[in-house]
């Protein structure tokens, strides 16, 4: 069984912030935590779905609520685990390994913080292989995981738990938890045997992250040069095709709220200022890139915007006017691609009017 | 007339500006003890203006002393660190990311109690007056004088800041004090870091101060004075005693406002080329063009607001390759003077590629006779490449810009500029920092998350801005004259709708 201590922690988080396509907000502090976590209590085991007996007991962990939040909501180095605490109380079963809802962003490392203090393996692989918005987004669900029996801790330990009957119902219940809380909350939700978690977990991102995280580290330095070493890992993984498909200055950002989500679009012109700009939509994650009316990428295949200099991945709520930055395009695990995913991650359930056609059909 | 001075680590420059016109500019060496290299400067100018002093209005001072002393670590002093935010936060104590040298030279006591707010308003917890006077004693047997104090969400309600900060007070009457609120934006972390920089800095900054206005009055000068802060705008002096983290990145900031005052130019690239870096920054309406990026100093995460500079490793000390293809970013610095080629060194520079072509007649030019030609024409080539390329990426919108040159290695500029619609290069460039500190205006910024439902919009924008102008007012600006510059609206995403974070920006002239 791998091991992941402080060294990797690094590598992970920039991995992650790039695999958020824009959301997922910030790993800073949750990376921090997860840093007391491994100094308090040692290194953490990756267990690879294929290793889980069939009938281990597996529950997803993680945050809901607002980025924004958590820059003054700081979360506590214990949160994490004593959420499993009471998860195991209120469904009287230990569990035995923790799993991840996205491994874009902050998300990617709770279930890293409550592995190191309960002392269970986690799970090398997510509910995403990227961030989404929603909980029906997840694989979990998609593959038919119920979400509930469900638990949410708030920073002082008062604690919620769910029965619902679908999973868009758990969504909106959770949301309103979370709004009462005070904006964030670690819920533990999707809990699953193993086998079912060996046919619905995207595998491998966590491993990949870091991966992903050290190719942008050791390839530090201006867009084009960054392209060919990503290519050398994406292609040979789960996503497969990688593209940069702009480069250029970020001439206006603007988004609202719509049904709780940030929405909005962003525009980028070339650095010469020749030809049409490069628009992207926005539902917290980049979901959309055109030129004119052209399609250059879409959801659920990954959009993400670095910054032009340094490579380094730039979420939705720091992308501004003058941003220099390049895009990059990637296909999605093929999970995303079949029927029963499409049915809920397609364009046109984020309002896009318009089919899926993959990356490298574009 | 006003005085601008700028005191970096090397020199003290000083000009006399009557109205838009330099009449008297000097370089000076900064002094140890920064008040004789002052006065040095302030007699230099006087002496070549035959200026009175009664008739100078202002003094403004720039200066880069508590960045330096926060990267060298030195001149900081002991802090007690309180945060109110518990049951928030356990296990991540203030200054957790911090580098150890750091945390060794302030060796801060820290405090974690509970209290401060939600975003909604409500209470995280409840305050505890017994955890309370228990840090206030502990703080005062241990004779700790400087205290920091942060809150979670004090930038909505600052209630928990201010009440611990009585209770110090009471129990420790002649104690510094920095609540984290003073620093605005949201980002706990963040502001408490700025808090405790400040804090530690607090008692060098009363002796700086006070050898500021010291050199003043030795020479006669009564009028008021000013500091320049990151913004280009400024604060009286005595607020500098009780803020000096708001000077952190004046240097570059006073550099790009003394290039639009040296040119007039309200939209224009500015490239600051030295012995080392080519730093580029952009001028908006007369104010440099602000980093997306959290900004580090000396290694701290901080929220400050500072300017985008884009740094390339091209100077007047830059290392060329053989075949002139290569430049920087290694350079010989401040050794220029003895390494470099046309100086009698072994070093190929850009300075010897400079007198090699003809452009310039200093040192020994025998010394670089025998470069080729070609070589000498590869790297003049490769140096404008490398300007003309950064400056491309830093313009806005692709749209045709002028640039400013500033800084002593403007001369590597031989061949004009493709990136630049027109090419300025100002007289006095030498002293833009000192003539951008005599220009500064008086800032001030506010941020509160609002709910735009409870709130409506237009009301939610004019209370944030009239905490701005309050701001703007406590450190010195004209109320007339006071404008909104920048009003940024966030909103904050799976939360009710309606819930925004609005930051607002104003600026005025200085008071009379």
């Amino acid at each position: 069984m791998k091991k992941i201590d402080l060294s990797h922690l690094d590598d992970l988080a920039l991995g992650s912030v790039f695999l958020a396509t824009g959301g997922g907000g910030d790993p800073h502090v949750p990376q921090l935590i997860t840093e007391q976590a491994i100094k308090a209590y040692g290194p953490i085991s990756l267990i690879a779905p294929e290793a889980l007996d069939d009938d281990a007991f597996i529950v997803p962990i993680g945050n809901v609520g607002a980025p924004t939040v958590s820059l003054e909501l700081l979360p506590s180095v214990d949160e994490a685990a004593k959420t499993i605490d009471a998860f195991e109380a209120h469904v009287g079963r230990k569990v035995d390994a923790v799993a991840s809802f996205e491994i874009g962003g902050g998300n990617s490392l709770i279930p890293l913080v409550a592995a190191a203090v309960k002392g269970i393996p986690v799970v090398d692989g997510d509910g995403m292989g990227r961030a989404l918005p929603e909980a029906q987004m997840m694989s979990y669900a998609i593959a038919g995981v119920r979400p509930t029996p469900a638990l949410a801790l708030d920073y002082a330990g008062n604690q919620a738990t769910f029965q619902t009957k679908t999973t868009e119902v758990y969504e909106r219940h959770i949301r309103s938890f979370a709004m009462a809380a005070g904006g964030m909350i670690t819920t533990a939700e999707h809990a699953m045997s193993g086998a079912e978690l060996k046919r619905s977990v995207i595998p491998g991102t966590l491993s990949f992250s870091i991966e992903l995280g050290r190719t942008l580290r050791e390839n530090r330095g201006q867009a084009e040069g960054l392209l060919k070493p990503l290519q050398d890992i994406f292609v040979p993984s789960i996503y497969g095709e990688c593209r940069l498909v702009f480069q250029g200055k970020v001439i206006d950002k603007a988004t609202r709220i719509v049904g709780g989500y940030d929405v909005g679009e962003a525009t980028i012109d070339r650095f010469d200022g020749s030809g049409e700009p490069l628009k992207i939509s926005i539902k917290n994650e980049y979901l959309l890139a055109t030129i004119g009316d052209k399609v250059i990428a879409s959801v659920p295949d990954l959009i993400v915007i670095v910054d032009y200099e340094t490579g380094t991945p730039i979420n939705a709520e720091r992308l501004r006017y003058g941003h220099r930055v390049a895009v990059f395009a990637v296909g999605c695990p093929e999970f995303y691609r079949t029927p029963e995913a499409l049915r809920v991650v397609e364009p046109r359930c984020f309002g896009f009017d318009i089919d899926y056609v993959p990356l490298e059909k574009l | 007339m006003r005085i601008g001075i700028d005191v970096g680590g090397t020199h003290t420059d000083a000009v006399i500006l009557n109205g838009d016109d330099v009449i008297a500019a000097t370089k000076a060496l900064t002094s140890a003890d920064v008040i004789s290299g002052v006065t040095a400067a302030l007699d230099e100018v006087l002496k070549q203006s035959g200026v009175s002093v009664s008739s100078i209005r202002t003094v403004m001072i720039g200066t880069t002393q508590f960045t330096n002393a926060i990267i060298e670590r030195r001149e900081l002093s002991r802090a007690a660190v309180i945060r109110i935010g518990l049951p928030s936060g356990r296990g991540m104590p203030p200054m957790v990311d911090w580098p150890q040298d750091m945390i060794d030279a302030i060796d801060a006591e820290v405090y974690m109690l509970h209290g401060g707010y939600l975003y909604n308003g409500w209470p995280v917890a409840d305050m505890r007056d017994d955890e309370v006077n228990a840090a206030v004693s502990d703080i005062q047997r241990k004779g700790i004088k400087n205290v920091s104090i942060a809150s979670a969400f004090s930038p909505m309600n600052n209630t928990p800041e201010t009440q611990v900060a009585e209770k110090v007070r009471a129990a420790i009457p002649d104690a510094r004090i920095t609540l984290s609120h003073s620093f605005g934006r949201l980002g706990l972390m963040e502001r408490e870091n700025a808090a405790i920089m400040n804090t530690t800095l607090l008692p060098f900054a009363d002796r700086v101060v006070t050898s500021f206005l010291g050199a003043l009055a030795q020479r006669g000068l009564t009028c008021p004075a000013f500091i320049s802060q990151n913004d280009g705008t400024l604060m009286n002096a005595d607020f500098v005693r009780a803020y000096p983290a708001l000077t952190f990145a004046s240097g570059p900031t006073n550099s790009l406002r003394g290039a639009y005052k040296l040119t007039g130019l309200e939209n224009a690239i500015v490239v600051d080329i030295g012995g080392t870096t080519s730093d580029i920054g952009v001028i908006q309406n007369g104010f440099p063009r602000e980093s997306n990026v959290i900004v580090n100093v000396g290694g701290i995460r901080t929220n400050f607001r500072m300017p985008d500079i884009l740094a390339i490793g091209l100077g007047g000390g830059s290392l060329v390759s053989s075949d002139g293809r290569i430049i920087g970013p290694q350079s010989v610095g401040h050794k220029l003077v003895t390494e470099g080629l046309v100086f009698g060194g072994r070093t190929l520079t850009t300075t010897d590629i400079l007198v090699a072509s003809g452009h310039s007649d200093i040192g020994d030019k025998a010394r670089v006779a025998h470069l080729a030609p070609e070589v000498v024409t590869q790297a003049t080539a490769t140096m404008h490449t490398m300007l003309n390329d950064n400056i491309e990426m830093m313009k806005p919108g692709g749209k045709d810009m002028p640039v400013i040159l500033v800084g002593g290695g403007a001369v590597l500029v031989t061949d004009g500029l493709n990136a630049a619609s027109k090419l300025h290069r100002p007289e006095n460039a030498g002293v833009a920092n000192a003539i951008g500190a005599a220009i500064a205006q008086v800032g001030g910024e506010s941020e509160r998350m609002l709910s735009y439902r409870q709130t409506p919009r237009a009301e939610a924008i004019a209370s944030v801005t009239r905490a701005a102008t309050d701001r703007a007012i406590k450190a010195g600006a004209d109320r007339a004259t006071i404008r909104a510059v920048d009003i940024e609206e966030t909103a904050v995403p799976y939360m009710d709708e309606g819930a925004t974070r609005v930051r607002v920006k104003v600026i005025g002239e200085l008071a009379q």
